[in-house]
């Protein structure tokens, strides 16, 4: 790896690459440039996982006119396409170097696709497919449903983790923030505090499982999220997360993403 | 004795064509039940999922969304997004574990006041057999003692 970012560098395809740093035993992300590209170390797989690509999108946002390269997961990837598609990122100013998580991890995270398209290191593992959550959240009827949503919103402290961690959260000016639609000072907030983010997931969330893993209320947010892209899928036929195509969020005047119903 | 329910339904209407449609019922003086309260918007399109979410927070037992039919949006395409979006929010409030039958699309022009009066009562009705819709809000933390 470091033959190749350093190769990057110093051929000027990028000012400066994003990938890892043990600190303490704990790999953290690093930004590497041509002065201390020799403290890059080869690569290992490991388990901890950072919104990378948000970390490169505040970079890119500061220095709009560097290219930058990045060492990205499966999720990470589907992140960074998202956030090329909502043009958040110019695909011509990253450089991307892709790595595999491990059988484990995969299991660990119920991941759909534990490996990026563009595969530099580590072997891909199987795909996760199924999630147990969602599974049983189907089964259920619908006012335990409602109950068992509402025992788990009682517990927000309105932190905005989810929300701070999450890769393709990129609004500067917040939905959650605004106090008319979500009344302030209230805890826990009002459902809609969840709903409305679920709604801003659709066609954007990428199942990458941070929002879930980081709440310090502990709250199944992945299903959400989850089920809500389910809906985009079936509804929509768009897949979110993958190289090509537009959320049909995005565009106003589109046929071609009018469900079947009533005219 | 306990009155019988009454259900509060709010209904956003386009200001072209369904709140048109709502007048001429009204001036062509259709009987339509009371509990549609109605809120006009400049074009369907501009009703935001989470309008719709917050009138079930706040209380109403029922939404109804009206705009003109597909084709005649007098923003041109301001209705698909009416289509796209409100089609997705009917089954997130469905997962969110509130029956969908409390929400409802329809398309009324402005010549179709009879259709609007029909869908207010065949509305009104369906979510009055529904009965009052359940609280859509956590319970505060301090309620209960913690
Ligand atoms: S899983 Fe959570 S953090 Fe990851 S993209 Fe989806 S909403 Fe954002
Ligand atoms: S991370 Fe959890 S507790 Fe914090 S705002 Fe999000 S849902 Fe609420
Ligand atoms: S103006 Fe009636 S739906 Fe757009």
């Amino acid at each position: 790896m470091k033959t190749k970012v350093r190769q990057l560098l110093e051929d000027g395809r990028v000012d400066a690459f994003l990938a890892y740093k043990t600190i303490h035993g704990v790999p953290y992300p690093a930004l590497f440039t041509r002065e201390n590209v020799d403290e890059l170390e080869p690569w290992a797989p490991f388990k901890a996982r950072y919104p990378v690509t948000k970390i490169l999108l505040a970079q890119a946002r500061q220095n709009p006119e560097k290219t930058y390269g990045v060492l990205v997961r499966g999720c990470e990837e589907r992140s960074l396409n998202e956030l090329f598609k909502w043009n958040q990122l110019a695909r011509d100013k990253v450089v991307v170097l892709g790595h595999a998580c491990t059988e484990d991890l995969a299991l660990y995270c119920e991941c759909p696709k534990p490996y990026p398209d563009q595969l530099d290191y580590g072997e891909a593992p199987a795909p996760v497919s199924k999630s147990r959550r969602l599974e049983e959240l189907e089964a259920m009827p619908e006012n335990d449903r409602l109950q068992w949503w509402l025992s788990h919103f009682n517990r927000c402290i309105r932190c905005h983790g989810c929300r701070d961690v999450c890769p393709v959260c990129f609004c500067t000016e917040c939905s959650l923030e605004h106090k008319e639609l979500i009344p302030a000072q209230k805890l826990p907030p009002d459902t809609s505090f969840h709903l409305v983010r679920a709604v801003h997931m659709a066609g954007r969330c990428i199942d990458c499982g941070l929002c879930e893993e980081i709440c310090p209320a502990g709250i199944p947010l992945r299903a959400l999220y989850k089920r809500v892209n389910h809906l985009v899928e079936n509804i929509f036929q768009y897949k979110t997360g993958v190289a090509d195509g537009k959320s049909p969020f995005t565009m106003l005047g589109d046929e071609s993403f009018l469900p079947a119903g009533p005219r | 004795m306990q009155s019988p329910f009454e259900p509060k339904i709010l209904a956003f209407l386009c200001n072209w064509c369904s709140y048109a449609g709502a007048d001429l019922a009204g001036v062509s003086r259709l009987q339509y039940p009371p509990n549609i309260r109605v809120m006009r918007v400049m074009c369907s399109g501009t009703v935001s999922p989470h309008h719709v979410i917050h009138a079930f927070q706040r209380g109403a037992d029922g939404v109804l969304v009206a705009g003109c039919h597909i084709g005649d949006c007098h923003y041109i395409k301001g209705n698909y997004m009416t289509l796209k979006r409100m089609t997705f929010v009917q089954e997130l409030i469905r997962f969110a574990g509130y029956n969908p039958e409390r929400f409802r699309l329809e398309w009324i022009s402005s010549a179709e006041g009879v259709k609007f009066a029909e869908v207010a009562r065949d509305f009104t009705e369906k979510v009055r057999s529904l009965g009052p819709a359940p609280p859509f809000e956590a319970s505060p933390r301090l309620a209960m003692g913690i």
